[in-house]
C-alpha cells in the first residue's frame, strides 16, 4: 500500500534533483526548468498531505503554487531576453561581475571541443540553381 | 560486518547515506564537461543509487495491505518523474531537456491523479504546457546551436553542488525515517515501529451517498417554502419532506459520531483502530456537530414557519442553506473523494478569497513586469 511517507520521500527526491540542477547548469533556461521541478516536488507534498488529512487545504495552497510559478515563468522569461540582448548568451557566468565583494571569479580553464568544420557539414544548394561540379569530376570530364 | 548484525536504524540510515553518494557519484559524472563523460558508469551509479532508495522505501514505509494497481501506478509516476528529471539536468541539449521537462510535469499530474487532485492535474498540465511552449520558442530563438557552448558544455562546480543538493536530500530522507520511528527513537534503542492499521473510515460510502442525497432535496427545498405546500416531485407535504430531511441527517450524523467518536464500532474488522484519534476524525466530528447544530436550527425554523408563520420565508430559506451547506462539506472532508473540484472551489472562495485576490494581482504585476522589463528604451513601438 502506498502511504504519505512514499510520496514525501518522492518528492524529496524530485526536489534534490532539481536543487542539483539549479546549482550546478549555466544555461539560464535549464536553471529555471530545474526551479519549476522543485515546486514541483513541493507540490507533491502538499497534495499529499491534503489527501492525509482528508481535507483540501493542501490543494488549495497548490493553486497558489501554480500562479506563483506561472507569474515567475513571465518574469524569468523576459529577463532571460534581456540579459540575452546584453550579453548574447545563455551562460549565466557572464553575470559573475555581479559577485559579491571578495569573491574570486570562476575561470574555465579547460578548452571547449572544437566545433565541427564547416566543409564537414552537407549543404544542399537552391532550388533552381544548377550545383556546381567537384574539381575532380570536372577533371575527368575535359579528359 | 554482517548486514543481519545490523539494526533497523544503522541499516535504513545506512541506505540513505549509499543512495546519496550514488546519485551524487552518477550526477556528477553525467554533467556536462568539456571532455568526454563516462556515461555508462554514471548510468549505473544512478540506477544502483535508485535500486537502493526503493529498497529503503520498501523497509520503511511499505504496509501490510497490497494494492498492487495502486502501487504500480505510483512506481510508474514516479520513476518517470525522476528519471525525466534526471535527464532534465544531465542533458546538453536545452531543447531536450524542455521535452523532459514536460514527461516531469505530466508524470506528476499521474501522481496528482494518484491522490484525488483532479483539478489539480488539469491545471497543471494547462499551466506548464503553455509555459513548455514559451520555453521552447526561447530555446529555438536564443541557445547555441552551432557547436559546444560554455552553456551546455560546462557545469558550476558538479562535484560540490551534486554533493550539496543529495545531502539536503539525504537529510529530509532521514528527518522522514525519525518521523516515522517517532519521537523516542535513539541510535542505540530504536522504538518499534507500530503495525499499519487500517483505520476506521471516517465516512461511508452509503453514508456520503445519503449526504448528497440530502443536499439535492435541500437545494428543491425553498420552492416547497410558497404557495404550494410540497416540493416539486417530492409527492409528499412540506412538514413530512423537512420531517424526513431532519432525520436523515440525524441517522448519518450521528452513525459517524457512533463510529469515530463513542463507541467504537465495527468490532469484526480486527485490524480495525477502536476509536479514531487523529486530526481527520477530529475534524469530521468538528463537522458533524456543526450539521446537527444547522440541522436543528433550521428543522425548528421550518416548523414555526410553516404552521405560525414565523419566521419569514427568507429566514428560512437562509437556513436552509447553512444546513445544505455543511452537509456538503461534511459529505467531501471524508477520504478526499475523486470528485472533489467543486469542494476545492467552495474551499478557496470561502476560506481563501483574499489570497485568491492577491493571486491575481501578483499574475497582473508580473505581466506588467515582464512587459516592462523587455521592453527597448528608446526603440520606438
Amino acid at each position: 500500500m502506498i502511504t504519505l511517507g512514499h510520496y514525501l520521500a518522492v518528492a524529496a527526491a524530485l526536489f534534490g534533483i532539481g536543487l542539483v540542477g539549479f546549482l550546478t547548469r549555466r544555461n539560464l533556461i535549464t536553471s529555471f526548468l530545474c526551479a519549476e521541478m522543485m515546486l514541483q516536488g513541493v507540490a507533491i507534498n502538499f497534495v499529499a498531505f491534503a489527501r492525509y488529512h482528508g481535507n483540501l487545504q493542501g490543494q488549495a495552497f497548490v493553486v497558489f503554487i501554480l500562479a506563483v510559478a506561472a507569474c515567475e515563468a513571465a518574469v524569468a522569461l523576459a529577463l532571460f531576453v534581456m540579459l540575452y540582448r546584453r550579453g548574447k548568451s545563455l551562460d549565466a557566468s557572464v553575470w559573475q561581475s555581479l559577485r559579491e565583494l571578495g569573491v574570486p571569479p570562476a575561470v574555465d580553464t579547460e578548452p571547449l571541443p572544437a566545433a565541427p568544420r564547416a566543409e564537414d557539414e552537407i549543404r544542399l544548394p537552391p532550388a533552381g540553381v544548377r550545383p556546381a561540379a567537384p574539381a575532380d569530376e570536372e577533371e575527368a570530364a575535359r579528359v | 560486518m554482517p548486514l543481519s548484525t545490523l539494526t533497523p536504524f544503522q541499516l535504513s540510515v545506512g541506505q540513505i547515506a549509499l543512495a546519496v553518494l550514488l546519485a551524487a557519484a552518477g550526477f556528477y559524472l553525467l554533467l556536462p564537461r568539456p571532455r568526454r563523460r563516462r556515461v555508462g558508469v554514471g548510468v549505473a551509479a544512478l540506477l544502483a543509487a535508485a535500486a537502493v532508495f526503493a529498497a529503503w522505501l520498501v523497509t520503511t514505509f511499505a504496509g501490510p495491505m497490497p494494492d498492487l494497481v495502486g502501487s504500480g501506478l505510483f512506481g510508474f509516476f514516479a520513476c518517470g518523474a525522476l528519471g525525466f528529471g534526471t535527464v532534465l539536468v544531465t542533458q546538453r541539449n536545452p531543447a531536450r531537456g524542455a521535452i523532459a521537462f514536460a514527461f516531469v510535469i505530466l508524470s506528476t499530474c499521474g501522481l496528482f491523479l494518484l491522490l484525488a487532485a483532479p483539478l489539480l492535474m488539469a491545471a497543471t498540465i494547462i499551466v506548464y504546457a503553455g509555459a513548455i511552449v514559451v520555453t521552447f520558442l526561447f530555446v529555438l530563438m536564443l541557445s547555441q546551436t552551432g557547436g559546444p557552448s560554455d552553456e551546455n558544455d560546462r557545469s558550476r562546480e558538479p562535484l560540490f553542488g551534486s554533493l550539496a543538493g543529495f545531502a539536503f536530500t539525504g537529510l529530509v530522507l532521514f528527518a522522514l525515517y525519525l518521523t516515522q520511528l517517532g519521537s523516542t527513537a535513539t541510535a542505540g534503542d530504536p522504538a518499534p515501529v507500530p503495525p499499519q492499521r487500517l483505520p476506521v473510515t471516517v465516512l461511508t460510502a452509503a453514508e456520503r451517498k445519503t449526504l448528497l442525497d440530502v443536499v439535492a432535496r435541500l437545494d428543491a427545498a425553498p420552492e416547497g417554502l410558497g404557495a404550494d405546500p410540497a416540493p416539486p416531485g417530492s409527492g409528499e407535504p412540506a412538514a413530512a419532506y423537512f420531517d424526513s430531511i431532519r432525520n436523515d441527517l440525524e441517522t448519518v450524523t450521528g452513525s459517524i459520531g457512533q463510529r469515530l467518536g463513542v463507541a467504537g464500532a465495527m468490532p469484526d474488522d480486527p485490524r480495525a483502530e477502536p476509536l479514531r484519534t487523529d486530526e481527520q476524525a477530529a475534524a469530521v466530528l468538528r463537522r458533524v456537530a456543526a450539521v446537527r447544530e444547522a440541522n436543528e436550527n433550521a428543522s425548528r425554523a421550518v416548523i414555526n414557519h410553516l404552521f405560525e408563520g414565523r419566521p419569514d420565508r427568507s429566514a428560512v430559506i437562509a437556513e436552509l442553506r447553512k444546513v445544505r451547506d455543511e452537509a456538503l462539506l461534511l459529505s467531501g472532508s471524508a477520504d478526499l473523494p475523486a470528485r472533489n473540484t467543486a469542494n476545492l472551489g467552495y474551499l478557496l472562495y470561502t476560506q481563501h478569497l483574499l489570497a485568491i485576490e492577491l493571486a491575481g494581482i501578483l499574475l497582473l504585476i508580473a505581466t506588467i513586469g515582464a512587459v516592462v522589463i523587455t521592453q527597448r528604451k528608446g526603440v520606438a513601438a
